[in-house]
This record gives C-alpha cells, structure tokens and sequence, in this order.
C-alpha cells in the first residue's frame, strides 16, 4: 500500500522535495565556489567554446547586418548632406556676394563723402548691345534726379558720363568709347591731353605735345576743364608712349584705373563742379 | 533524459546568442521554460521532475539572478503543469501554449518578487507590458518547440508515461 502511495505519488514528492532544496539554494545565498555553484560553473564552461564560436560568428553576421542596414541609413543620411551641402554653399556665396557689393558701396560713400558733392549710387543692369560702343545701362534715371552729362564714377576712379536718361534707367557712356572725350592731365608733369577710346578697344590720351614729358607709370587724373568731371578723379595710368611719324602729338596709351566689364555700383554725381579758378601752372 | 539535456543546451546557447545577432535590442523567447511545460504535460516521472529542476539550475547559470531561483520556478511550473495534465483528459497542443503563456508569467512573477521583494515597487508597472509581450513570444514558440521534440522523442525511441499508469 505504501508502495503503491509512492507509485502515485513519486512525481509530487521529487518535486516537492526539488523545491525545498531550492528554497535552501536562495536562503543560503551560495557563496560562489561553493559546491552547490560548481555545477553551474561546469555548465559555463561547457557551453563556453560554442558561445565563443558563434559569438566570432554573430560579430560578422551582425556587422553585415548593421552594415547593410546603416548603408541605407548612410545613404539618406549622405543624400540629406549633400543637400544640406549645397544650400551652405549657395548662401556661402550669397553671404560672399553681398559682402563684396557692401564692401564696394561703402567704397562709393566714402568716395562721394571724400568729394562733398551730391551723388547718387546706381547698379549697372545692362551693356551695349553692340560691340561697337562702349556703353553701360543703370537701373535709375531722372526719377532719382540724373540728367544728361552727368558724370559717372566708380570707387576705383572715372566710367563716363550720362548720355541718355529715361525715368527709371539710363545710358553711361565709357570714357574708352571711340565717342567720349575726357579732359585731363598728367599728375606729375601737368601735361593735358583728351582721353577717349579707340574703335578697336584700348584707352588714349590725345593731343599730348611731343615735347610734354610723359612716362609710363604716370597718373592721369581729371582736369576739371570740361564742367563735367570735379578735378583730380583718378582715369589711368599711361601704359605706353610713342612718337610715330611726324605729327605734333605723342601717341599716349592708358589703362583705365577701372575696370569696365567688371562694374556693378556706379555713382552718379548729380551736382554740377564747382567752376574752376585755373591755376598758373595749369594755364603754362 | 538525454533528449532534453541537448535540448536544454541548445536553448540555452540560443537564448543566451540570439540578441547578439539583431542589430536591434528583442525580448528573448523564454526556450528553457516551454521544455519544462513540456515535460510536465507529457512526460510524467520522477526523471521528468528531476529534468525539470536541473534545467531551471541551468537557467541559473546563465542568468543573473540568484542561483536556485530559476530552479525553483521551474520546479513550480512542473508541478503546476503536470496537475493540469492529470486534470485534463487529453492535454493538446493548446493547454500547452496557455501554460507556458501562465509559466512564463508565473516565473517573471517570481523573479519580479525576489528582486523588489514582497512589497514591491512603482517599477511593476513599467516591467508589465514587457512581461506580457515576453509570454506572449515564448507561447507563440512553445508549438514548434513541442513538435520538434515529438520528433526528436520519435526518432530516438524515447518514452512518453502517460499520468493513466498511475491512477
């Protein structure tokens, strides 16, 4: 009979007394090396070669995985870059742009604070149309107060003058067009002459005496004889001087201090020079 | 036993590399325990208990918590599923899923307790949907796992006592 309350119930007694041995594993708190952990520490070291197998194994398998799936995320991330990228690089030059063009104002204030005459700043927004004339177009006219004759300067010296004006827009003559005729002198020798352009492109100074002393280097700057030009704006240097055949004049070539293809802002003097009281050395 | 001493390796070995394949952080099915639900349902001796405690031993040797625990619970789960397999007529596939989905909560319930102690803390909430998410992944395994060791039990001639012997 007892054997047979075993039978029935074997399965319950081992569990039961499983439990209670357990419950004496938690409340003893085993100590590691004791010999209940033995077991456990066999078991790890059991399983510790194929852990260490696939663990080499998962690292690559895991890399490809994380590789493929960061490539994706690479790709996006590189797309969203090299958007970003060139937006950066657009508003880099937008930022350079408009620093340049403060930079070139504040060139012109200055200019027309250095010579106390009213004047006007405009943007060049056109050129001849034709390769003949040396034009330029600006983008105001006689709504902001210009007029024909009006000189035109730029920060780094003279452009021309005004030879048509509409409302909102205007057209500048350059001093190198074959049409313009600029009054002006040599710095150091005081030596006149009338600059103007040549048809096939260039800058002279005509009318120079073969005995005037000119050299290469001078500066020539405006004379104030015209009553367009306020005395003393730079024009050029002399580039070249030559005597050729036997006319009465040097044949003088300049360079122009400005440079006309690359003009953006302009100043318009709107007021007229002061009339000059011409010097004794200038009448010699 | 042989069967599921491999078995219980195999799980281990699973259950302890799995996570380190995923490029992503998972809840690790618990394998370890659906072989004790299965061995309480089907195989019914003293070498089944015994099985059951050792795999729990082993349990706790790869895991963090204090050693015994694990077996303990798993004992438990045994005893737990074994009365139910003597209840029920003919235990199938089903009852197996809802026991392990019951012994899966059963031993985080336990663990939980031994770790927070017996008054508990704020953090049950927070530990909960992970829980449920947990059991809910170890039963929806438990039915693969249950054919693939009636196949094994199959091929290697292995015994199934039936709880009928003994009444």
């Amino acid at each position: 009979m007892r054997s047979s309350f075993l039978r029935r119930n074997g399965v319950i007694l081992t569990a039961g007394t499983l439990l209670i041995l357990g419950l004496h594993l938690i409340l003893s708190g085993t100590r590691p090396g004791a010999r209940a952990s033995r077991p456990a520490i066999a078991l790890i070291e059991l399983l510790r070669p194929v852990q260490a197998f696939e663990a080499g194994f998962s690292d690559e398998t895991s890399g490809f995985v994380h590789d493929y799936l960061e490539l994706v995320g690479t790709r996006r991330e590189n797309d969203a870059l090299r958007k970003e990228l060139a937006e950066l690089e657009s508003e880099r030059a937008r930022t350079s742009e408009l620093e340049a063009e403060n930079q070139r104002l504040g060139d012109l204030l200055e200019l027309r604070d250095a010579l106390a005459m009213k004047a006007v700043a405009a943007n060049v927004i056109g050129s001849d149309a034709t390769g003949l004339s040396r034009t330029l177009i600006i983008g105001q006219g006689s709504h902001s107060g210009f007029r024909r004759d009006m000189a035109v300067i730029a920060a780094a010296g003279v452009v021309g003058k005004l030879i048509a004006v509409a409302p909102d827009a205007a057209r500048v003559m350059l001093i190198d067009d074959h049409n313009s005729a600029l009054d002006a002198i040599d710095q150091r020798s005081r030596a006149r002459g009338i600059v103007g352009g040549v048809i096939d492109d260039g800058l002279t100074m005509k009318y120079v005496g073969r005995t005037e002393d000119l050299k290469p280097g001078d500066t020539i700057v405006t004379s104030g004889m015209d009553g367009i030009f306020p005395r003393g704006l730079l024009v050029g240097k002399v580039a070249q001087v030559s005597q050729e055949g036997p006319g009465l004049f040097l044949n003088v070539e300049l360079s122009p201090a400005a440079d006309f293809r690359k003009l953006e802002q302009l100043l318009v003097l709107t007021q007229k020079p002061p009339e000059l009281q011409i010097d004794a050395d200038d009448r010699n | 036993m042989g069967l599921f001493t491999i078995a219980t390796l195999i799980a281990l070995i699973l259950q302890t590399t799995i996570p380190r394949l995923l490029p992503f952080e998972i809840l690790v099915p618990e394998l370890t325990l659906i072989l004790v639900v299965d061995l309480g349902l089907r195989y019914h001796g003293i070498p089944a208990a015994l099985a059951a405690f050792a795999i729990g031993y082993a349990t706790d040797a790869f895991s963090g918590n204090q050693l015994g625990l694990n077996a303990v619970l798993f004992t438990a789960v045994f005893i737990l599923t074994y009365g139910l397999s003597r209840a029920v007529f003919s235990p199938g596939r089903v009852l197996g899923v809802m026991a392990v989905f019951g012994g899966v909560l059963f031993c985080a319930l336990g663990t939980y307790l031994a770790g927070a102690g017996w008054t508990g803390s704020e953090n049950a909430a927070l530990v909960t949907p992970a829980i449920l998410i947990q059991a809910a992944l170890t039963a929806l395994c438990a039915p693969a796992i249950f054919a693939m060791m009636d196949g094994a039990a199959w091929m290697t001639g292995l015994r199934r006592s039936s709880s009928r012997e003994y009444s």
